[in-house]
Parts: C-alpha cells; structure tokens; sequence
C-alpha cells in the first residue's frame, strides 16, 4: 500500500511538497499536480502521512 | 471551339475574382467561394504536401517513449507509458503496452506504432469494468475549437489501426470532468492489417470546455468497457460514457493485439495528411507535461547548487521548457550530489522541492559537506540507470 510522508519548509512557510515513498517522489502540494489529488484521496480514505523530518 | 483553359478562364473572370492567362491563375485574389470546402486540403492531401501545426495530438506517430524506451509494461490503472497516453484498466495485469510491440511494419511513412497486447482475458466484462486509453488535449491547444459556444468547429479524427481481432471498437471526445461525451465507433474489417480511419465529428455547442491549462479535450480508444461506461454512439450525450454500446472486447481474447499510429484530431471536415513534426519538436512538446533527464554517460552532470547544510544540498535544476504548471512531481534514481571535498552517491529520493514553471529547486540528503559549498549533481558511476524527472501531466 502507497505511503507518503511530510516534509518541512527550510525558507519557512509552509510546505512545499509530499514524499511519496514507493519511488521517493516529491509531489508539490498543488491541485494541478494529478498526485497530489491521489494523495488527497488517500488521505480522505482515513490514512496518515509519516511526519516530517526535523 | 475555345480551349478548356479558356473556358475556365471566362467562368472565373464571370466571378470577378481572378484572371487566367493561358492555364494559369495569375491573380492571387481567388474567391473564397470559388473553393469547395476541403478541396484545398484535399488537394494538398493526395500530392503529399504538408501544412503545419494541424495535429492536436502530441506524439500522434508514436515517436516518443521518455518513460520506458521502447521497454514493454503492464498497464497499471491511472499510469502514463508513452508520452501523451494515459492508461486505464479496471483489473491488474491484463495486458500490456509497448512501442512497436510484436514488431510488425507500421503504415508506409510511419516508424512507430503503440502496440497493446492482452495478457490474461477478461472473457465476460463487468458492468463497471473499463479497458481504455486517453490522450488529454491542453485547454490552451483546442480552445480555437470554440467548443462550448454556438461557433463551435467540427472536427476531424484520423489514425492508422491493426488488430487481430475484427469487429467495432469504441472511443470518446470529451470534455474534462466528463459531463460532455460523443462515443464514436469504427470497425476493424480485417485481421492483422492496417487500416486508415477517419471520423468528423461536430463541435458540441454546450457544455462547459476548459482553455486554460487543464484538461481541454480528451480523446479515448477503449478496448474493453462494462455497460456501465458504454452508450449510444454518434450524439453529444451527459451519460460519463466512454465507449459505444456492444463493441467489440479485445480482453476476450488471451493473446489478441491492437495497434495504432497516426493519431490526428484537427479543425475541419477533413483528414489531411499526417502533420510530421521534428523530432525535437516533438520530443519538447512531450516535455511541457513529462520529462525524463537520462544522460546515461557516467559522471554527466544534470545541473548545479549548494550545500544548504551538512545534510542537504539544493539543486537549482532547469527545466527544458516551460511546464504547464509550476507544480510537478519530482522523481530522481541513482544520482549524485558531489563537492570539491565530498560525494553523496545513490540517492534516489527527493527531500524537498521548490518548484517554478521554468526550474525546480530540489533537494536531497547528503552527509558530511560543508554549508555554502558549490556542489553539482550528477550520474556518477550509475550512467546507465541515473535519472531526474518532471512531471505535471493531465
């Protein structure tokens, strides 16, 4: 099963992108991005990311 | 008795539109109404004569293959193979797609064709199953079309396709969320041999058409679809529908093949000839939605940076034309982070992105390099297998 995880900002603000860890992708965090709307469906079918790293 | 030229010179001079002299036109001032619709496309089609920048379709002769060069895959739903097509299959491992797969000669003037084998049948389809392939047109691309409004544009669809199945496939245009659909039909007459298709269809003057950046038109060629995404052919229809009610399924069939090439959707009522494209034209039209940096020789470098901090270099990577969005996916393999002192080789995972539409920042995990070193990332000693991607695909 896909997992994601969530990463910082180093400029601040926030996040810029997901993790996908099948592939290590990083998937902007955007609407337009097709995979960000499968991680929104991910996420809305009751599953967590993996927090960022500090 | 006058001659014919003569003849025709009177008759056109009648029309006060242009003079001949002799057997030529000498004026270029030729009515509009003097031409039959389609006789100057017609005209160019039989001599072999191109005009440019007709096709809608990218990779339309199936040139391009940046994910998997020419390899074969099985078709796992929701999954881009060759460039510009995009995959669905509502069960697992049921058939493959590859270039040229089965290597048979393609049409005469074509190189390529998109080869799709079945794998494991499907002998009685499901009501919601869906075997299927799109092309996603750009709203920018087709927004000419007017489709949506009362001038909307016919439009012609034109393709080379071979099978070893006979009988009547189906296909879709549609808009993007699918509210608008014509199913359209074509028969396969015999087995294992090209054949020419062409379909005009009317512009839809309702619906809502994007022609903007997102999903303008799609065009689908299914090969398999349940009841439940099948409809009447040949009408504008709100149905969700893909595919024509009854058509032939090609997963019946363990082994079967079908091909296509030449893949054109245009304005008119006419198909014209196949609209080549350089291959570098076509390869950076490719790389608007999906580009795949391979450079294969070792020690190549991709792009340069700096080291953030011991344990993340930044990597300011350009992008080889401007993408459709500002927000890809961003997918490395076997690359390398290197400074004067210090190298971090395989890293095949992204840490972070900061993207734009003409250059991503990327960053990756290292160790032990020092803040503000210049640092470049490149293949090192994994040539053969070290990539960047990009990807912002309908």
């Amino acid at each position: 099963m896909e997992n994601y995880k969530l990463t910082i900002n180093r400029f601040g603000g926030e996040p810029t992108c997901i993790i996908r860890l099948s592939d290590g992708a990083a998937i902007s965090i955007s609407l337009e991005n097709t995979d960000y709307q499968a991680y929104l469906k991910w996420v809305e079918a009751g599953n967590t990311p993996e927090p960022a790293d500090e | 008795m006058p001659s014919q030229s003569k003849l025709l010179g009177d008759l056109i001079s009648a029309a006060g539109a242009v003079s001949v002299s002799g057997s030529n036109l000498v004026a270029n001032t030729v009515a509009n109404s003097a031409f039959q619709t389609g006789s100057v496309e017609n005209y160019l089609s039989a001599q072999n004569l191109g005009f440019a920048l007709r096709n809608r379709i990218i990779n339309g002769d199936i040139r391009i293959d940046q994910r998997n060069a020419g390899a074969s895959s099985t078709v796992v739903d929701g999954t881009y193979y060759l460039d510009r097509y995009k995959f669905y299959s509502s069960q697992a491992s049921k058939y493959t797609v590859q270039q040229n797969a089965g290597s048979v000669t393609p049409p005469a003037g074509f190189s390529n064709y998109m080869g799709l084998t079945v794998t494991s049948a499907v002998s009685s389809l499901g009501s919601t199953d869906y075997f299927e392939f799109l092309h996603i047109i750009e709203g920018y691309n087709v927004a000419d079309l007017d489709f949506g409004k009362s001038t909307a544009k016919t439009i012609t669809l034109s393709f080379w396709i071979r099978s070893s199945v006979t009988g009547t496939y189906g296909g879709v245009i549609k808009n993007s969320d699918g509210t608008r659909g014509y199913i359209f039909t074509y028969a396969i007459s015999s087995a294992n041999t090209w054949e020419y298709k062409t379909i005009t269809i009317a512009g839809d003057t309702s619906g809502t058409w994007l022609t903007t950046n997102g999903k303008g038109i799609t065009l689908g060629f299914s090969i398999g679809m349940g009841s439940s995404y099948s409809t009447t052919p040949n009408v504008w229809q709100t149905t969700g529908a893909d595919s024509a009610t009854g058509a032939t399924n090609l997963l019946a069939t363990n082994g079967a093949t079908w091909y296509i090439t030449g893949v054109q959707l245009e304005k008119g009522s006419t198909a014209t000839s196949f609209d080549y494209r350089p291959f570098g034209t076509e390869l950076r039209l490719c790389q608007r939605y999906y580009f795949k940096d391979v450079p294969t020789n070792n020690y190549a470098s991709f792009a340069m940076g700096s080291a953030y901090s011991a344990t993340i270099a930044q990597i300011v990577y350009p992008h080889k034309v401007t993408m459709r969005t500002a927000s890809p996916t961003v997918t490395v393999a076997s690359v390398a982070v290197q400074s004067a002192t210090t190298s971090t080789t395989g890293i095949s995972t992204v840490a972070g992105t900061y993207p734009g539409p003409n250059s991503t920042l990327i960053e990756l995990a290292v160790s032990g390099f020092t803040a503000r070193n210049a640092v470049w990332l490149n293949t090192a000693a994994s040539g053969a297998s070290a990539f960047v991607s990009l990807d912002t695909e309908l």
